[in-house]
């Protein structure tokens, strides 16, 4: 049965769901850290050359090659990918580019739980109880505390007895929100979603930093507390770091993950463009989009305020990473924040906003692929993908303790696997597709053109700026990871249980995906489509 | 705040404001997209 014809309503519609694919909860809360930890107002320089050197370009490549695809009939990464990369190798490669967004929301979503629940808590309950009378020291303990137990970290399966069941209650909206939204379709589901859901995140945002900004100096007590110390904490530049590796790596992370640049969204979301449809100015669009939220947004209001209430030492100790930026030391600012209580609800639901947008683009690549690799229609898919995806997320939700499992998912599967999508797609866009025919493709409908030193920039430039990134992520993280998963007699640490089985779920996902990519090859082949793209640019679609 | 604090501060904040809105001027100052007229019934009047 022929399936009705997918694709967006608007160009506006496509660069806001991009933009709120890539706008998630690492630009408010992964952000301000990784700069403060990396040189303040220094680590801007790194931050920026990676933007342009590395996501800009990638990003760009990623459109181009999505509407190459789309215009071949293909929607998914594994068609893509093996028209552009010509060959069934390029094609197997493509289905990390499928794997990655469902897994990646087989624990995303569960964060995104999270965030409602805050924000409920903060509407019905004037916020998580911190008392504001305690020593500062005793709140963040507190807020931890709250943290821990609402995510079931004390151990496996609490989540399913412990007195934060109601978690779940969080979890089945927010699941069946997903479910909806996806099922309804590219232009009446995500599309529509996207552009209320980016303007009122902007709106959320905007609020909150104006309040930020108008806190002054709150506490007479502790006159060092104040607005400007705080904007100092995270901009005063230090240039020594600079001369630091790892400044430049954190950079180049904080960027390529930050636009959802190998991820296999784009290419998904490209895919339902036109021929004639721009993708340069989109491209760059939805990127600095991006970059707006992150860096006018993220970089201006979490430290900031954490400063003005917890002070430095105790903002240094709890705003390394997202969770504790997030859930340990913001809850404490905004119970000592005038008018705290709706200040805490507008920010968690800004962060609800910023993780359903992400993870509505998570369903559709695995859902778009599916439908064109067993030829099922949008109901079979969605409930495919329901019960993958329900599968995934109970795994997730019981295995919790010290949220081992997530966190090996996310590093794996969300952190070093993008990293081969993305050189995959940059080196076949550049070395196999043809730079020449790359650059022409991408100027097809173009309102704007890309500058010539890119050709030499995505050729050369991008590829080894990627792979030098990698080779320092994976000397810096990827041992200590093995280890969780493997142990260490040596040193006596043994494996991880949680760990382990979070790999099994990898394993059992990529083993499904090529399967249905070997149904797929031969559907394809069958129906005559170009899937080695072996032929011209101009060759039709033969639809069987 | 130091001098540099508050350069890199103003200039990033800036740039990434400023390309952003250049960005949507472009995209919203686009002529309108076409949008496919339904064929017509051949006896329609």
């Amino acid at each position: 049965m022929a399936q009705p014809k997918q694709e967006w309503g608007t160009r506006l519609g496509v660069i806001l769901a991009v933009s709120g694919s890539a706008v998630g909860l690492g630009n408010f809360l992964r952000f301000p850290g990784n700069a403060a930890q990396n040189g303040g107002g220094a680590f801007m320089i790194p931050y920026f050359c990676a933007l342009l050197l590395l996501g800009i370009p990638i990003g760009w490549a990623e459109w181009t090659i999505g509407r190459y695809g789309g215009r071949k009939g293909f929607h998914s990464a594994p068609g893509v990918m093996g028209v552009i990369g010509r060959g069934a190798a390029a094609r197997y490669l493509g289905v990390l580019g499928v794997l990655i967004p469902l897994v990646v929301y087989f624990y995303y979503v569960i964060i995104e739980a999270w965030c409602l629940g805050y924000t409920y808590y903060y509407l019905t309950q004037g916020g998580l109880g911190i008392d504001s009378s305690q020593a500062v020291a005793d709140q963040v303990k507190a807020s931890t505390g709250f943290f821990t137990s609402f995510t079931g970290q004390a151990a496996n399966g609490s989540l399913f007895q412990g007195r934060h069941a109601g978690v779940f209650v969080f979890w089945l909206v927010t699941f069946a929100l997903n479910v909806y939204y996806v099922y309804r379709g590219l232009s009446k589901g995500i599309e529509e979603f996207c552009k209320w859901a980016m303007p009122a995140m902007a709106v959320c945002g905007i609020l909150v930093l104006i309040r930020v900004l108008t806190l002054g100096t709150p506490d007479p007590g502790h006159p060092e507390q104040n607005v400007v110390s705080g904007l100092a904490f995270m901009w005063n530049p230090d240039f020594a770091s600079l001369g630091n590796f790892k400044t430049w790596l954190a950079a180049a992370g904080q960027i390529f993950f930050s636009l959802s640049v190998g991820f296999g969204v784009i290419i998904n979301y490209a895919s339902y463009m036109k021929r004639k449809d721009d993708v340069v100015l989109s491209g760059l669009t939805a990127s600095a989009t991006n970059e707006f939220f992150e860096v006018a947004l993220g970089g201006m209001i979490t430290l900031t305020a954490a400063i003005v209430f917890l002070g430095e030492p105790l903002t240094r100790a709890n705003t390394g990473g997202t969770f504790s930026t997030g859930f340990f030391a913001v809850p404490v600012v905004f119970a000592h924040m005038p008018a705290g209580r709706f200040f805490g609800a507008i920010w968690f639901f800004m962060l609800f906003l910023a993780a359903i947008t992400s993870s509505l683009s998570m369903l559709q690549p695995a859902k778009a692929f599916f439908e064109e690799a067993l030829g099922i229609g949008r109901g079979p898919s969605t409930a495919l993908l329901t019960v993958v995806c329900l599968a995934g997320n109970l795994f997730v939700l019981y295995f919790s303790q010290g949220l081992v499992a997530l966190d090996t998912l996310d590093f794996w599967v969300g952190s070093f696997m993008i990293f081969i999508v993305a050189a995959a797609q940059i080196i076949y866009f550049g070395w196999v597709f043809g730079m020449e025919r790359g650059m022409a493709e991408a100027h097809e409908g173009a309102h704007m053109r890309i500058p010539r030193v890119y050709r030499f920039i995505i050729k050369y430039v991008s590829p080894l700026y990627l792979i030098v990134v990698f080779v320092g992520f994976c000397l810096q993280a990827v041992p200590g990871y093995v280890r969780t998963v493997l142990g260490d007699a040596a040193r006596g640490i043994p494996p991880d249980h949680d760990a382990q089985l979070a790999w099994l779920v990898i394993v059992a996902v990529m083993a499904g995906l090529f399967a249905v990519t070997v149904v797929g090859s031969r559907r394809w082949r069958a129906r005559g489509l170009d899937l080695d793209g072996l032929r011209g640019p101009d060759d039709q679609v033969r639809a069987a | 705040m130091t001098i540099g604090g508050w350069i890199f501060m103003t200039l990033s904040v800036s740039f990434v404001t400023i390309l952003c809105g250049w960005c949507f001027y472009r995209v919203l100052s686009l002529p309108e997209e076409e949008v496919p007229q339904p064929v017509q019934d051949f006896h329609s009047a």
